[in-house]
C-alpha cells in the first residue's frame, strides 16, 4: 500500500537486458517537495531505473506506483526533446497543445523570457547551441508545471549561467511541492540540494536514505 | 484527445514543409516512375486501363514508404518520441496524427501523379468523379493506416527503410488490387454498384488494419 502523499513508490524492482542483470532489489519512495539524487558508477543502470520510474520501461520484476497523472510528469535528460525545424515558440506551442495547458502566446513568451530565450522566440531551434536547446527543454518542463520531474544529467554541457538557472527552477519546483528524481554526475556539487540519495552499485541498491547520512560515492 | 492528435498532424505537416521541401522526394520518384514506364510503350500505343492504374498505385505505394519514413524520423532526432510517450497524449493519438499527416501528404503527391498519368500513360478518369474520389480516399486511407503502423515498427531502427519496404509492400497487395480494379471499372464507365465487392475489400482492409493499429501501435512504438 502506497503511503498517503507519496508521489512514487518502488518495491523490489529488478531489471535485465536479455539475460544480463542490470540491478535487483531496488525499493524507494519519493515524497512531495523533495529531491532524490540517484548515484552510481557508469553502467550501474541509473538511466534505466529512471525510465522505469517514469513508466517508459516496465520492470522485469517488482512494482512501481505513481500517484501523479501523466499530464503532471516531465522528463529532462541528455536529449533536448526539441524539434529543430520549429521555432522556440513553435516548439512550446506544440507541447502546449499536447498537454492541453491552454496558454496564449503571451504566456508562452513569458516562459521563454524566464529561460532567457525571449529574443530567440521565432528562430529555428536547430540553430541553437546545446545550452540554448536545453534552456528550451527547461521551458517545456516549466510549461508542464510537473508534480513529478525526472532529470537525467540535465546539466551536461551547460555553462555556469544555465546551470544556475536550472538549479533555481528546480528549487522553485520543490518549493511548490514537486518531487524530483535527479541523476547527477557531479555528486559533490549536487548532494547539498538533495533530500535523499539512492545509490546503485554492483547490480544492486547499496544505499537509500537521507542525503545527510550518505556515506559517499561507491567505486 | 482530439486536440492532441490534431496537434501531432499539424506539427508533422509544419515540419514536412519546413525549409520548403515537403514531400518533394516522393513526388519526384513518382513522376520519374510514370515517365520511365511511359517509355516502355511504342510511340502511338496506349497503356491499357489496368496498366495505367497499376502504375498510378505503384507510385502512391512508394510515396507512402518515403512519407512515413520522413514522419517518424521527426521523432528520432532529439528523442522527442520519449517526451511524447511521457505526455498525456494516448499513444494511439500519435498514430492517428501521423496517419492524418501522411494522408494529406499522399493526396498532395497524387495531385502531381494524376495529371502525369493522364499525359504520359493515357489514364482516363472516366465519367464518375465521385467514384474516383471515393476510390482514392478509401485506398489512400488504407495505405496510410498501414504506413502509420509499420512506420512505428521501423522507428529507431537503422534498417528502417528496408524494414518498411519488406513488410509494407506485401501487406498492401489486397488494397492495391482493389484500387486497380475499381480504377479500371471507373475508366470503363461501370456503375459504382458493379464495383461494390472491390469497394468492400478496400473498406474491410481499412477497418481491419485500423483495429490492428489501435491495438498494436502502442506496443510497436514503445519497442516492446
Amino acid at each position: 500500500m502506497m503511503a498517503s502523499g507519496t508521489l512514487l513508490d518502488l518495491r523490489a524492482v529488478s531489471h535485465f537486458f536479455g539475460s544480463r542483470l542490470i540491478f535487483k532489489g531496488v525499493s524507494c519512495v519519493l515524497e512531495p517537495a523533495s529531491i532524490m539524487l540517484v548515484a552510481g558508477p557508469n553502467g550501474a543502470g541509473k538511466s534505466t531505473l529512471l525510465k522505469i520510474m517514469a513508466g517508459l520501461l516496465p520492470p522485469r520484476s517488482g512494482s512501481v506506483q505513481r500517484r501523479v497523472e501523466d499530464r503532471a510528469m516531465a522528463f529532462m535528460g541528455h536529449q533536448t526533446f526539441v524539434y529543430p525545424a520549429l521555432s522556440a515558440l513553435g516548439n512550446l506551442e506544440f507541447w502546449n497543445r499536447v498537454y492541453g495547458r491552454g496558454l496564449d502566446d503571451a504566456g508562452l513568451l513569458g516562459l521563454l523570457e524566464r529561460v532567457g530565450l525571449k529574443g530567440f522566440a521565432l528562430e529555428a531551434a536547430g540553430t541553437f547551441s546545446r545550452g540554448m536547446a536545453q534552456r528550451l527543454s527547461l521551458a517545456r518542463v516549466l510549461l508542464v508545471e510537473p508534480q513529478l520531474l525526472f532529470l537525467d544529467e540535465p546539466s551536461t554541457g551547460l555553462d555556469t549561467a544555465s546551470q544556475a538557472l536550472l538549479h533555481a527552477e528546480l528549487e522553485s519546483a520543490r518549493t511548490r511541492g514537486a518531487g524530483i528524481v535527479w541523476i547527477s554526475h557531479d555528486l559533490e556539487r549536487d548532494l547539498g540540494r538533495a533530500d535523499t540519495v539512492l545509490q546503485l552499485s554492483g547490480r544492486s541498491m547499496t544505499y537509500f536514505g537521507p542525503a545527510g547520512e550518505f556515506p559517499g560515492v561507491a567505486a | 484527445m482530439r486536440a492532441s492528435w490534431l496537434a501531432i498532424a499539424a506539427k508533422d505537416l509544419r515540419l514536412a514543409f519546413a525549409g520548403g521541401q515537403g514531400p518533394v522526394q516522393a513526388v519526384l520518384l513518382g513522376l520519374l516512375l510514370v515517365f520511365i514506364f511511359s517509355l516502355s510503350a511504342a510511340p502511338g500505343d496506349r497503356f491499357s486501363p489496368q496498366q495505367a492504374m497499376a502504375i498510378f498505385w505503384l507510385c502512391s505505394s512508394f510515396a507512402v514508404v518515403l512519407i512515413f519514413s520522413l514522419l517518424f524520423r521527426f521523432e528520432e532526432e532529439n528523442d522527442t518520441a520519449t517526451a511524447l510517450l511521457l505526455s498525456p497524449l494516448p499513444v494511439q493519438g500519435l498514430w492517428l496524427g501521423k496517419t492524418l499527416a501522411g494522408l494529406v501528404l499522399l493526396v498532395l503527391c497524387q495531385v502531381f501523379f494524376f495529371p502525369a498519368a493522364l499525359v504520359f500513360l493515357g489514364l482516363d478518369p472516366g465519367g464518375s468523379p465521385g467514384g474516383l474520389v471515393l476510390m482514392v480516399l478509401g485506398v489512400d486511407l488504407g495505405l496510410c493506416i498501414l504506413g502509420g503502423l509499420i512506420g512505428a515498427m521501423g522507428h529507431g531502427q537503422g534498417a528502417k527503410d528496408a524494414l518498411l519496404t519488406i513488410i509494407v509492400f506485401p501487406l498492401q497487395v489486397p488494397l492495391l488490387l482493389g484500387g486497380i480494379r475499381i480504377g479500371v471499372g471507373l475508366m470503363q464507365g461501370l456503375p459504382l454498384a458493379d464495383l461494390g465487392e472491390w469497394f468492400g475489400l478496400v473498406l474491410a482492409f481499412d477497418a481491419v488494419f485500423s483495429g490492428a493499429a489501435l491495438f498494436l501501435f502502442p506496443h510497436v512504438f514503445r519497442g516492446e
